[in-house]
């Protein structure tokens, strides 16, 4: 067909062009193969910012709404998410909630329990700062707030889990955190009252004639009674103090004493004005005025988000297995995960922490354990604890605030969907498609503009190479015109010259092929060493800003703005399209070349000697 | 094995004709204007014969050169090559024909600059032997013929005048041809390198019998040869016996 010896005879002794041949179509193939690493690293990360459930392994996210069907509940949505009004907004979400998130258990006593559980999750963070010791202590604490995402009891986990068509549900609790630091101020003051001695004189009223009688007769009753005698009667009514005191009536006759009963006995017959004469007795009004020095407020107060996962399960959640960067996933001995945390890089990087580093978190020490860097948009928390850990430092025992679910077949999710919505009356159902669908505009243009723009520069950088590559063979078949017409003379075909043409442009093609995966390999790597910051901000993604994030972290989500690094990934099919346009590029010379000496008269041999 | 059997003698019968060109004419259009480069030209040469074309330049010898050749096809007239007619056949044909029954000598020796001595041998036996091995095995037995049994593996940019031009006698041989054609043969040689070149050209006549044209205008090669055929304008202007 042709001679092998002589095409590598060829291509290796005449080096030089070998190789600026090769080295213009490796150039191309190498300059196709970035394009097309970084289109794909655009796409790539474009597909993850477009599908944020996905990549933690979720189709539907199940939030609790707040539906506020009570205005109470209405007014008092506002304030939850912030310091302040936590008892009161606690009652709130009682009434908000009892709207039906729990299906049967629509009865109000569920909801009241719900209510406590919700308050005493607010009551936690709205602690007295005095409790943290005596004023001047320096204090470290880390509150936890539910932010607006509000929690209920995990039993919904269950009944989600229930529905047909549900793989998995997982329940997590996402909440913001504030790290507060500084010193316990003086905020409290010791004020005495009581004590005093009040005397006061009163002048009892006097009492009218039929009052007087009453009394006595009153008492000349229990006299009689006392001494079995029904006559008895008491002389005169004077002043009360002369009545008895010289009561010789009584002395000469015999002895009788009056009993401690008689004594109490005797005090029911006091008229109303006698019995009320000691609580008329007003001590009076006393003001004290005290200064107390404002409280000092040199406290710190950073904010992060966290997150609670199940450890035994990598697959979904907050944050996946797959998302782990560096480190291991979170122990699944839950009394090792309790002292363990997931920390994700961009945290880290901000705030300097490092694996197998420690974070002290209200006087526990963590361990992290491992670097996360999970979904771009999507619901992104900077620590991640155990759920059940989390659960018992943020005072939620048994509660979530969202459900991570997967479904089986990715057609049937809205239909699944639709049954959570039925089993959860009032819990907000999110699916990947209802958020992806927010984000059509500027990045799928983006997107779009990439590829094309990429497309279309990978096409004129090959066209550029295949060009230089034929021109480069065209003027190395001119110059051999009289080798090719000597082959010519000496019996080979037409054919036998364009297939041996073709053969050396091939090879360089190969050559090309090869040296440009090389090249392209090391675009690729730079690329992805350097990583050209990409800024993702969640205001410009509508899936961080409208629905999740903004549910989630209304105070701190603002940072879920993301920085991410361009990478150039290398597939197979890149490769292979390399190598392919290198070849291609080989055989477009050869057919330049071929083309060229086809022409050629085998006369020429002769002829040129002119 | 004999240095006849190798360089292998003709098998058809000496002095059968082996060329017969009858009103030949080639026309050239250079731009607009016809160049006659031969104008009738009426030739029998047979079997075994070593004749030299002579003239001078543009007297048609290179053209009459090429049609002998199978190079290029008459504008008129007839050429029959070994009893078949060439001035219609394809160019495929007389591609068959250069590679089977043609061996070509050139001025510029025309060896290819990146193969070494063996293998621009070998490369003229490609069309007719696949393989690699044989060819190689010929083209040395060939060089040792011509006495370059040193040179297998050198690059002719590494051999003198003489030693590539024995190369490019070993090449026409490769493919026992007809007649080998040789078109000013020692123009590139020194008087010695040309004295020996045919010196070696006559010794292979001798001894195989193949028929050899020589084109030339050197009279010391001319004078040596059986028969000179002189062209003057594209016509013959004398042909005559030694």
């Amino acid at each position: 067909m042709f001679s092998l010896s002589y095409a590598w005879n060829e291509l290796h002794r005449r080096l030089g062009r070998t190789l600026v041949t090769a080295i213009g179509l490796a150039a191309g193939v190498g300059l196709v193969m970035g394009i097309i690493g970084v289109s794909q690293g655009l796409s790539d990360a474009q597909t993850k910012a477009l599908s944020p459930l996905g990549s933690v392994g979720t189709d539907i996210i199940v939030t609790r709404t707040v539906a506020p069907t009570l205005s109470t509940a209405t007014t008092t949505t506002t304030t939850f998410g912030g310091f302040g009004g936590g008892n009161g907004a606690g009652g709130g979400f009682a009434a908000g909630g009892g709207g039906g998130f729990f299906r049967g258990g629509g009865s109000f006593a569920l909801n009241a329990k719900d209510a406590s559980a919700l308050d005493a999750a607010n009551s936690s963070v709205i602690t007295d700062l005095a409790k943290l010791g005596p004023a001047g202590t320096k204090f470290t604490h880390d509150f936890f707030v539910p932010g607006t995402l509000i929690t209920f009891p995990s039993q919904a986990v269950k009944d989600v889990a229930k529905v047909k068509g549900v793989t998995s549900a997982v329940g997590a609790l996402s909440l913001d955190a504030l790290h507060e630091s500084g010193t316990v101020p003086k905020i409290t003051a010791s004020v005495k009252t009581g004590g005093q001695t009040i005397s006061a004189t009163v002048k009892p009223p006097v009492l009218t004639a039929a009052q007087q009688a009453t009394e006595r007769t009153c008492i000349e009753a229990i006299i009689n009674k006392q001494l079995g005698t029904t006559t008895t009667t008491i002389a005169g009514s004077g002043s009360g103090s002369g009545g008895f005191g010289g009561g010789g009536g009584f002395g000469g006759g015999g002895r009788f004493r009056f009993g401690a009963g008689a004594t109490s006995a005797f005090a029911k017959c006091l008229t109303p004005a006698q019995k009320a004469y000691q609580q008329d007795v007003v001590i009076p009004e006393q003001t004290v005025n005290e200064v107390l020095n404002p409280p000092t407020t040199n406290t710190k107060t950073s904010t992060y988000t966290v997150g609670g996962v199940n450890p035994a399960n990598p697959t979904s959640g907050l944050v996946t297995k797959s998302q782990l960067v560096k480190g291991t996933w979170l122990s699944s001995n839950p009394a090792t995960a309790a002292t363990q945390v997931l920390v994700t890089t961009a945290y880290a990087s901000q705030v300097g922490l490092k694996l197998d580093q420690t974070l002290t978190i209200n006087s526990v020490s963590y361990k992290i354990v491992g670097l996360v860097n999970p979904t771009l948009t999507g619901d992104v928390s900077d620590v991640y604890f155990s759920l059940a850990n989390l659960q018992t430092l943020s005072t939620n025992q048994n509660r979530v605030n969202e459900v991570l679910v997967s479904v089986a077949n990715a057609k049937d999710v809205n239909s699944v969907a639709k049954a959570i919505k039925k089993e959860l009356p009032g819990a907000t159902v999110l699916t990947s498609k209802s958020l992806a669908d927010q984000v059509t505009g500027s990045l799928a243009n983006a997107r779009k503009l990439a590829n094309d723009l990429g497309g279309a520069l990978a096409v004129v950088v090959l066209l550029a190479a295949f060009l230089i590559a034929g021109l480069l063979t065209l003027s190395s078949v001119s110059k051999r015109v009289r080798e090719i017409g000597s082959l010519r003379a000496i019996g080979w075909s037409r054919g036998r010259v364009v297939r041996q043409i073709m053969a050396e442009t091939l090879g360089i093609g190969v050559l090309g092929g090869v040296v440009g995966i090389a090249i392209g390999v090391v675009i690729c790597l730079i690329i992805g060493a350097v990583g050209p910051a990409l800024n993702v901000s969640s205001t410009g993604l509508a899936v961080g800003a409208s629905t999740v994030s903004n549910l989630v972290h209304q105070t701190t989500s603002a940072t879920v703005a993301t920085t991410v690094h361009l990478t150039a990934p290398i597939r197979g099919l890149t490769i292979v399209i390399a190598y392919v346009c290198g070849l291609l590029g080989g055989v477009i010379a050869g057919a330049a070349g071929g083309w060229r000496a086809a022409r050629l008269s085998p006369a020429s041999a002769l002829r040129d000697l002119g | 094995m004999t240095e006849a059997s190798t360089v292998d003698s003709v098998g058809t019968a000496p002095g059968s004709a082996l060329y017969e060109l009858r009103a030949v004419t080639r026309t050239f259009a250079k731009g607009s204007v016809a160049v006659n480069a031969l104008r009738g030209i009426d030739l029998d040469i047979a079997r075994g014969e070593m004749l030299v074309l002579e003239g001078p330049s543009g007297s048609g010898k290179s053209t009459l050169l090429q049609l002998l050749g199978a190079l290029d096809t008459p504008t008129s007239g007839q050429i029959r090559f070994a009893g078949r007619s060439l001035e219609n056949e394809s160019d495929q044909v007389l591609t068959d024909i250069r590679s089977k029954e043609i061996g070509f000598v050139f001025q510029q020796f025309n060896l290819i600059p990146t193969l070494s001595a063996d293998d621009n041998v070998a490369i003229a036996m490609v069309p007719r032997e696949s393989s690699r091995e044989k060819r190689v095995a010929r083209a040395q037995e060939l060089l040792t013929q011509v006495g370059l049994e040193h040179r297998f593996g050198h690059l002719p940019s590494r051999l003198s005048g003489g030693e590539q031009q024995r190369v490019a006698i070993a090449r026409a041989l490769a493919n026992r041809p007809e007649v080998i054609i040789a078109d000013e043969p020692t123009g590139n040689l020194d008087s010695d390198n040309a004295k020996e070149f045919m010196a070696l050209l006559h010794d292979l006549h001798q001894r195989s019998g193949v028929t050899i044209i020589i084109a030339t205008h050197d009279e010391d090669i001319a004078s040596t040869t059986q028969r000179r055929v002189r062209l003057r304008d594209g016509a013959i202007l004398s042909d005559t016996k030694n």
